[in-house]
């Protein structure tokens, strides 16, 4: 049985040193994959509008089209992934390196 | 609690389902719910003015019958907005962009409905009709633009839930088939994995294509990419005409029949919408747009025509792959293509995404259920929720039709005050079952909404000219439909009713569960 099962189930949250750590994690978890995932999936978004070698208009819809099955694709990655520092590397990092990237490559001229 | 992540890619995805499907589980059944209703938003209006009956005229007679009454209340606007009538919308729909006048206080211009005939305002009673259903479905009546960021929430959860749940089933050919009624929490499970995988592609599409009708807002960076001004976007892929300023020199508008006439032989489809820039510039031009139902691709073209004679200015050029997507992908959500038996199909589909959030919903506290034992906090407030939704939300949405009926149609502020009854019906039904032991509380509830469905045809019969019997009998179909629907939708909640009083205490079959469910 899955860790939310033996929680809820339980009852009570259960509170205590041992506990917090690890909603503490899961809180750090849960935002990576909400706010950060949004980032990096829109950062990927906006990469494959910029750069695919297409007309411009094309790109960015497609871009847009994307966006969301990357998104659901990052946020689910998340919650599989075990070590926590791999996922918050991960996506944190896509979302910080590909804006930098889009920043450096302006708007398409 | 990280433990909890990250053992086979089966029990995380099952893991994660089960909360996506908790947090978004009460939003997305309202969702789903009040979007299947918005299959038939111009049928639920016309049945909610019952008053109005519309001679039928051609598209081209109703444009120039607006436009007629447009140059008696507002030659010298900015815009105007005509929405012709169609084989479902009986009214031609107006809204002026007026000239801000520093004399008045800023107030936006209403909407004004139009009889297509005569060009006169129509004369029925006060009401929002099916566009209440629409806007709620996607704006769950709060302010903008937390409403549509919250429903954007609500269907990114949706489609992780819809991922993940497809990765955690292992048997999906076989639970094509396996439907065990009356084993407690197993029928809830096979429940949810009937209405889930039998539907699970028109699932899959509504909820992707739900978040493409608001990309542009959701995931607006793409644009901001590539385009200095993002409405540089919008012309290049929706063929937004040219902006041309007006120049003050006075110019008649010509007659708008013949440019519908000539737009309608472009397009080798109806026109719907009539945009009229600058009326009586000399600059003045007119766009019109394609109606929805020619193709799947939900963004039909436009073509603009000067104002002044009538000449060809631009119309929009064919599309590529990407922008053919988007707009079929707009298409397939709203579904305004679908012939009426397609249109059925989305409806009864619609409800089937109903019916797997509510099971999902059912299936998380059957779950967790011990026969004997006290109910921690957590499971009776998921329970509850669960009633105030499913219970509850079909009786407030009955009560709106029911106000509609029942409200006097020369009442003040009536369109508000059926808006208003669905949410206090609701509410009072969400609060009031607590009351009632639960499971009391879920056939009351089922027992309730029957009821109130089952009393719109007989409220419609009694107020209004237009009810069953008569209507059957002299063929006002929509009439006949819509009340022979609403009894269809009592025998489900009644069923409803009639099932839930039939349930036993949680089973003891509960021994092969671990393995099938959220493993």
């Amino acid at each position: 049985m899955f860790m939310h099962g033996r929680i809820l189930k339980a009852g009570p949250f259960p509170s205590g040193r041992r506990v917090r750590p690890l909603v503490w994690s899961m809180a750090f978890r849960s935002l990576t994959a909400l706010v950060g995932g949004y980032a990096a999936a829109a950062v990927l978004a906006t990469l494959i509008a910029r750069l695919l070698p297409i007309a411009r208009v094309e790109a960015t819809s497609w871009g847009m089209i994307l966006s969301f099955p990357i998104y659901a694709g990052i946020a689910l990655w998340c919650f599989h992934e075990h070590r926590l520092l791999r996922v918050a590397a991960a996506v944190w990092g896509i979302a910080t390196f590909g804006g930098g990237l889009l920043w450096l490559l302006g708007v398409r001229p | 609690m990280t433990s909890a992540v990250g053992t086979t890619l089966r029990q995380s995805m099952a893991w994660i389902h089960g909360w996506l499907g908790l947090l978004a589980g009460w939003i997305l059944f309202a969702m789903f719910l009040t979007g299947t209703a918005s299959y038939f938003r111009p049928e639920i209006t016309q049945w909610m003015q019952p008053e109005f009956r519309a001679t039928p005229v051609s598209t081209a007679h109703a444009a120039q019958t607006a436009v007629t009454h447009l140059q008696r209340v507002g030659a010298d606007d900015i815009q105007w907005y005509i929405y012709l009538p169609d084989a479902r919308t009986a009214v031609t729909r107006i809204f002026e962009q007026r000239k801000p006048d520093p004399k008045a206080a800023k107030r936006r211009a209403p909407e004004i409905v139009l009889d297509p005939a005569t060009g006169d305002v129509v004369r029925a009673r006060e009401t929002r009709g099916g566009e209440h259903f629409y806007r709620f479905h996607f704006q769950l009546q709060l302010p903008h633009p937390w409403g549509r960021w919250l429903a954007g929430l609500c269907a990114m959860f949706m489609l992780g839930a819809i991922v993940s749940g497809v990765i955690t089933h292992k048997r999906i050919f076989a639970d094509f088939f396996t439907l065990r009624w009356n084993k407690g929490q197993r029928s809830w499970l096979d429940a949810h994995n009937v209405s889930a995988v039998l539907a699970l592609p028109y699932h899959a599409m509504i909820t992707y294509t739900g978040l493409i009708t608001l990309v542009a807002m959701y995931m607006p960076w793409p644009v901001v990419a590539n385009y200095a001004k993002p409405a540089d976007f919008a012309q290049a892929a929706f063929g937004t005409p040219t902006e041309r300023e007006a120049t003050g020199t006075p110019a008649p508008l010509v007659a708008i029949g013949p440019l519908v006439a000539d737009a309608k032989r472009r397009f080798g489809a109806s026109v719907a919408t009539v945009v009229v820039r600058n009326p009586n510039d000399a600059a003045s031009t007119v766009t019109l747009y394609r109606h929805s139902s020619a193709s799947l691709n939900g963004r039909g073209p436009s073509v603009t025509y000067a104002g002044s004679d009538g000449r060809f200015l631009e119309g929009a050029a064919d599309v590529g792959p990407a922008l053919a997507t988007a707009g079929v992908m707009l298409g397939l959500h709203v579904a305004q293509f679908a012939s009426p038996a397609l249109r059925w199909a989305y409806f009864v589909l619609g409800l089937t995404g109903a019916a797997m959030v509510g099971t999902g919903l059912l299936l998380w506290t059957a779950k967790r259920r011990k026969p004997g034992a006290t109910p921690f906090f957590g499971l009776k407030l998921v329970e509850r929720l669960n009633i105030g939704v499913i219970a509850g939300l079909p009786i407030g949405m009955a009560a709106y039709l029911l106000a509609n009926r029942l409200i006097p149609a020369d009442a003040a502020n009536r369109a508000d005050t059926e808006v208003a009854t669905m949410f206090w019906v609701w509410g009072g039904v969400a609060v009031l079952q607590l009351l009632r032991p639960a499971p009391r509380a879920w056939t009351e509830g089922f027992a309730i909404g029957a009821l109130t469905f089952a009393a719109i045809p007989v409220a419609d019969t009694l107020t209004t000219s237009r009810g069953l019997p008569g209507s059957m009998l002299s063929g006002d179909t929509l009439f006949a439909a819509f009340d022979v629907a609403m009894l269809a939708v009592a025998a489900l909640l009644a069923l409803g009713a009639w099932r839930s009083s039939r349930s036993k205490p949680v089973a003891k079959i509960r021994k092969t569960l671990s393995e099938t469910v959220h493993a």
